[in-house]
């Protein structure tokens, strides 16, 4: 069993709880073992940065800290918290300075951060340490004739870790590859949904979005797949909005990526919040099950 | 020993250091602004913001809704020639306006940021609802209907909080957060 | 005996003596070093001035000055001009020492009087030095009449012309079949609008027929011996599977080939050729060459279609590889650039979309030779485009691949420009970040490129995509930029998107640069021996550079390099000797245990090793006097002329002014 220190962060237990209860359905299924840190606090998204720099790392480098105490690697599912910690946990290692201020505030809470832990993705955990054999293997249903945009969103990619490849990433296909679906080529995988300006600037997020859509419906995609809430609430729960502020009709289904993985693990939708979106994912299921001649429990 | 700090000067200290090159590299190419996806929102394109933060435009930069406006996504960050990190000074540009208290009318970002900050404060989780009292009030009553139409509908799948969450050390969580800023504070 | 010293500091105008007080370091000098050897000592306004080397020389004379101590600039500037001084007079130049109380004394302090005290404990220092200077000769080696010239280009074409024409012999290798290089694949050349083959075959062909060119093409450099004047070159001529005397360039073996490949090196992967082949209609020399990685006899053992053929019986699968070795003097490096892989910005979209080229595409598409016939036509190659987008600054001038600007790529999109007026009538988009025309006839080019009605936009393209959000993009490639001049993002359709990528040095630029002992930048072009005022040489005797191999340039700047290197060349070889610099480190034998570190260390590959002796020994011709071995060596068995541990151990005590009264000094709060 291979474990992780899990880092779920807010949403999940709000808007995103079907990304958190496929992700723990999906790892439970392959072997994966993702022990909630204990006590853990809101990263701070991007709502904090616009405020103090300093307590936005604090926040995060809290949740290092108690990952650090685990020895194991800290995993976040959603894009915005995961882009948080690596990058705080990155500056912790180069500037002794920030090491210092934070470690003196986190002092007060009883701990300490030295930045050794290794900050990932839920995505790239299930792709790299799983590995794409493994997972096959374990595809019950095949999810063939799918067609599945890949949703990489910004934060995942974005800024550039090492000299890894931010323009055109290959590896979510790659996945979606090996659930036998068939991934879409569509030029605004990596293109901005516009995030907390859903709240804070409306009108760019929903064209940000319509964009999203308007692509991935142009290559015909069936369903779009999402590594981060915000993300997925952007792009589904405000579908109706975009329709009514441009009166376009769009009617796509939006899932998360563990939520697909789960389907052709096959772990019954049921248990991986699937029918409870604001579009229907039922057009989507339809297609992956009739595609299947028989489905395992 | 200089009287004054310009604002050009004051901005790039509010640009954290490991993050990329100073924004006085700028070639003005206009990469950032040809990729990012809200610039069509924006009063003025990131690459005139940093034309004008160089120009020691205080007050023009302060009181456009451009930084306003940035999601973060660091395009513009990754493709930028001169290796400058746009994203981190648009966070830097919405902190000292927050800090000066000074930026253009009706903004719901300021407000909402605050509100968050001040949650996250008083209870170590981000809880929706709450956050709604910072940026309903700007919304028009149609709109306000539909976003309650469209919390309701999240409340019965059960998506939507009802009651806010507190993280079980919080008190020292405070001691920790007081250390860097004093509580209630957003600078 | 004590030696018997003169000292002279300079004024230097007021750049000296405006911060440090000359007059008197100079009477402290002769007062308080006399003791060291200082017979006479003084101060002069401008000592590198006739009148001051006639001061020199006047006391070198009458005073019977057996060392001279010069404190005035940087010995990079006038060491020569005093060590000339001294020879004129009778003295042996290396028995004078130039120490600097400009650069670094007077340029970078204020405080006065610290200042002062500093020059006089550099003179000191100097003094105590030169006395343990040697009366050096500068040694003679001779010139070999032979000059190598690597890369057939067209800066090594002009090299090589220039030597042949005056009258000596030129090994010129090439390691493509042909000679021409990136200039032959051009279809016009700007500002001129010259097609680029018919002003550059002449000079082909004039390199095929000299007599005192020996052409080399399919061959490469293996090993690099020798020195300056005397350099031993072992040449590896690839096999053809041709046999030239008897191979009459007819070309029915390229007919009747049935093995179709397709050409990445001359046709930049837009046409074919065959198994054999030469690269173009006017390759010089006319031989075919087969390529055995291709070819059907080579990969299956049947076909031999060509053998069949020849009428002359010149084909010969078995040919092997042959190894020469040629003597001479010089080497002129003109191996050229590579171009930047555009695959390595995704979001400019060329190897995914089909219509976005490179430069080099696109002059293959523009020459009347080409795969198009000179068409300008998409990928179907038959749909004629309505609009174009010119993408300059692709790959440079950017961090996140190259920092440089490449030079040309401005000029070459304005060229692109004209040529899609000439021939489409075509819409005509240039995204630019400057428009940069420094040369002659280059700001007229531009002039006439907007007289044309070419659009230009101010701004690096951000991305090129062919998702369309509108009915008018439906189809097209969307370029998507900001208009800088009017502050908005636009995405403007096109149906063809050239790509002007940059320059980079050869993929082994690096390696080639080891075999012949030079160096590389950090960009991995080769290094000049001064970037403003020697640009051809490197630092290593003997060895030129002509061309982009020592970075990005125009086609007239090249054929300069190129002449230039020749005419260093050619003035060594009319000395037929050249005198190198006597400063070289020398190895103690009798204290050598063998260790070989130096060998490693030396940047210069001047050190060899004996086997039998179990010693290493320094090539005074190819030492350039570094001391990085001096240092190095444990045993301290190597010591510097001109720079022995006795003259620096020396300097240090005259730079601590041990022993000597020091007044004290009050620094300026």
């Amino acid at each position: 069993m291979k474990q992780y220190a899990y880092y779920p962060g807010c949403s999940l237990e709000s808007l995103g709880k079907s990304y958190q209860v496929s992700a723990l359905e999906v790892a439970r299924s392959l072997g994966v073992e993702l022990l909630e840190i204990e006590d853990w606090n809101c990263c701070g998204a991007t709502a904090y940065f616009p405020v103090d720099e300093l307590l936005a790392y604090t926040l995060t480098a809290r949740n290092l800290a108690k990952a650090e105490k685990t020895g194991l690697d800290f995993v976040a599912p959603c894009s915005a918290c995961y882009k948080n910690a690596y990058f705080t946990n990155s500056y912790l290692q180069k500037d002794a300075d920030l090491a210092e201020h934070i470690n003196y505030a986190l002092e007060a809470d009883n701990l300490h951060v030295n930045g050794t832990s290794k900050v990932r993705h839920l995505l790239e955990v299930f792709i790299n340490d799983v590995g794409l054999e493994e997972i096959k293997d374990k595809v019950a249903n095949p999810l063939k004739g799918l067609r599945i945009a890949p949703y990489y969103g910004c934060q995942i990619l974005r800024p550039r870790k090492d000299h890894e490849n931010t323009e055109n990433p290959q590896y979510f296909e790659g996945l979606l590859t090996t659930l036998g679906a068939e991934p879409i080529e569509y030029a605004s995988k990596a293109r901005c949904c516009g995030g907390s300006l859903i709240i804070t600037n409306r009108k760019a997020a929903l064209d940000m979005v319509r964009i999203l859509l308007q692509d991935a419906v142009n290559n015909n995609a069936d369903v779009i797949a999402t590594t981060c809430p915000m993300c997925d609430v952007n792009l589904e729960v405000y579908q109706a909005q975009v329709n009514r502020e441009f009166g376009t009709h769009f009617s796509i289904p939006v899932m998360y990526f563990t939520q697909l993985m789960g389907l052709a693990l096959g772990i019954p939708p049921a248990r991986l919040g699937i029918l409870k979106e604001q579009v229907s994912s039922a057009s989507l299921l339809a297609i992956a099950q009739n595609s299947n001649q028989e489905r395992t429990l | 020993m200089v009287d004054e700090l310009s604002f050009s000067y004051e901005i790039s200290n509010l640009m954290y250091a490991t993050h990329g090159e100073p924004i006085t590299n700028c070639l003005q190419c206009g990469t950032c602004s040809g990729t990012c996806p809200a610039v069509e929102f924006m009063d003025h394109t990131p690459r005139q913001i940093i034309g004008m933060i160089r120009a020691d435009l205080k007050d023009e930069v302060l009181a456009s809704n451009t930084y306003w406006t940035c999601a973060s996504c660091y395009h513009c960050t990754v493709r930028c020639p001169a290796e400058i990190d746009i994203a981190d000074m648009m966070y830097a540009l919405k902190r000292y306006s927050m800090w000066k208290g000074s930026y253009q009318e009706n903004l719901i970002g300021p407000d909402f940021s605050e509100a968050f900050v001040k949650m996250i404060v008083n209870s170590g989780r981000s809880f929706e609802p709450l956050l709604a009292a910072a940026y309903l009030p700007r919304f028009s009553a149609r709109d306000i209907i539909q976003e309650g139409l469209m919390a309701t509908g999240l409340v019965f799948s059960g998506k939507m909080p009802l009651l806010p969450k507190k993280i079980k050390g919080l008190k020292r969580f405070q001691q920790m957060v007081k250390r860097i800023i004093p509580i209630g504070e957003t600078s | 005996m004590s030696e018997r010293i003169g000292v002279y500091i300079c004024h230097c105008g007021t750049n000296i003596a405006g911060v440090v007080d000359v007059a008197s370091v100079s009477k402290w000098a002769g007062e308080e070093l006399a003791d060291e050897g200082v017979v006479i000592s003084r101060d002069y306004k401008f000592m590198c001035s006739s009148l001051g080397q006639e001061l020199i020389q006047k006391d070198i004379k009458e005073q019977k000055l057996t060392r001279v101590l010069v404190a005035a600039c940087s010995p990079h500037l006038h060491e020569k001009t005093f060590r000339n001084a001294c020879k004129g007079a009778g003295l042996n130049p290396y028995l004078c020492e130039l120490v600097s109380i400009r650069e670094q004394d007077s340029w970078v302090h204020t405080d006065k009087v610290a200042a002062t005290a500093k020059a006089k404990a550099i003179t000191s220092g100097g003094v105590a030095r030169v006395i343990h200077h040697e009366a050096l000769e500068p040694l003679l080696v001779p010139i070999h009449p032979a000059t190598l010239v690597v890369g057939g280009g067209i800066a090594g074409i002009q090299a090589a012309l220039e030597i042949a024409d005056a009258g000596f012999p030129v090994y010129l290798v090439e390691r493509e079949p042909s000679i021409g290089g990136h200039m032959a694949q051009f279809d016009k050349t700007f500002p001129t609008l010259d097609c680029s083959a018919c002003i550059l075959t002449p000079k082909m062909v004039d390199v095929g027929n000299h007599p005192n060119i020996t052409l080399l093409t399919w061959s490469e450099v293996q090993k690099v011996d020798g020195f300056v004047g005397n350099f031993a070159v072992t040449i590896k001529k690839k096999p053809r599977y041709i046999k030239t005397e008897d191979c009459t360039g007819c070309g029915i073996c390229w007919e009747k080939c049935p093995k179709k490949v397709i050409d990445n090196v001359f046709e930049a992967g837009m046409g074919n050729r065959k198994a054999v082949y030469v690269p173009f209609p006017q390759a010089v020399p006319k031989y075919p060459v087969i390529d055995d990685v291709n070819c059907t006899y080579y990969l299956k053992g049947t076909c031999k279609a060509c053998e069949k053929f020849c009428p002359t019986n010149a084909i010969d699968f078995n040919q092997k590889a042959e190894e020469i070795t040629v003597e001479v003097g010089n080497i002129i490096l003109a191996t050229g650039f590579d171009l930047f892989d555009a695959r390595r910005i995704p979001q400019y979209g060329y190897g995914t979309l089909a219509n976005v080229f490179t430069n080099l595409e696109f002059e293959r598409i523009c020459n009347a030779a080409g795969p198009t016939g000179g068409n300008i036509v998409l990928r179907d190659g038959k749909t004629v485009p309505k609009t174009v987008g010119i993408v300059h600054c692709v790959g440079s001038r950017d961090r996140n691949y190259n920092v440089y600007c490449s030079a040309i790529c401005c000029m070459q999109s304005l060229k692109f420009a004209h040529l899609v007026h000439e021939r489409t009538g075509a819409e005509v988009y240039n995204f630019y970040i400057d428009i940069r025309t420094p040369s002659k006839g280059y700001e007229e080019f531009y002039q006439r490129l907007l007289e044309e009605g070419t659009r230009f936009v101010r701004g690096k393209v951000a991305e090129v995509t062919n998702a369309a959000r509108v009915p008018e993009e439906a189809g097209k490639l969307i370029i998507q930029v900001e208009d800088t001049l009017i502050g908005k993002q636009r995405r403007i359709p096109v149906d063809m998107v050239i790509l002007s990528s940059g320059m980079q040095a050869r993929y082994d630029s690096k390696e080639v640069a080891k075999l012949f002992g030079i160096s590389c930048s950090a960009d991995a072009w080769y290094i000049e021996r001064h970037p403003k005022l020697d640009p051809v040489a490197t630092m290593t005797e003997g060895i030129y550079i002509a061309g982009c191999a020592q970075g990005p340039k125009d086609i007239p700047a090249s054929v300069a390099q190129g002449a230039a290197a020749a005419a260093r060349v050619m003035g060594k070889i009319q000395q037929k000797e050249v005198s190198l610099e006597p400063v070289r480190a020398t190895i103690n034998a009798d204290q050598c245990s063998g260790c070989r570190i130096c060998n490693n260390l030396c940047p210069f590959n001047a050190i060899l090793f004996h086997e039998d002796q179990m010693v290493s020994e320094v090539n005074p011709a190819l030492c350039q006097g570094c001391g990085t071995c001096v240092a190095g060596c444990p045993a301290g068995a190597i010591s510097g002329t001109g720079f022995s541990n006795e003259q620096i151990l020396s300097q240090i005590d005259g730079l601590l002014m041990l022993n000597r009264s020091y007044a004290t000094v009050s620094v300026e709060k």
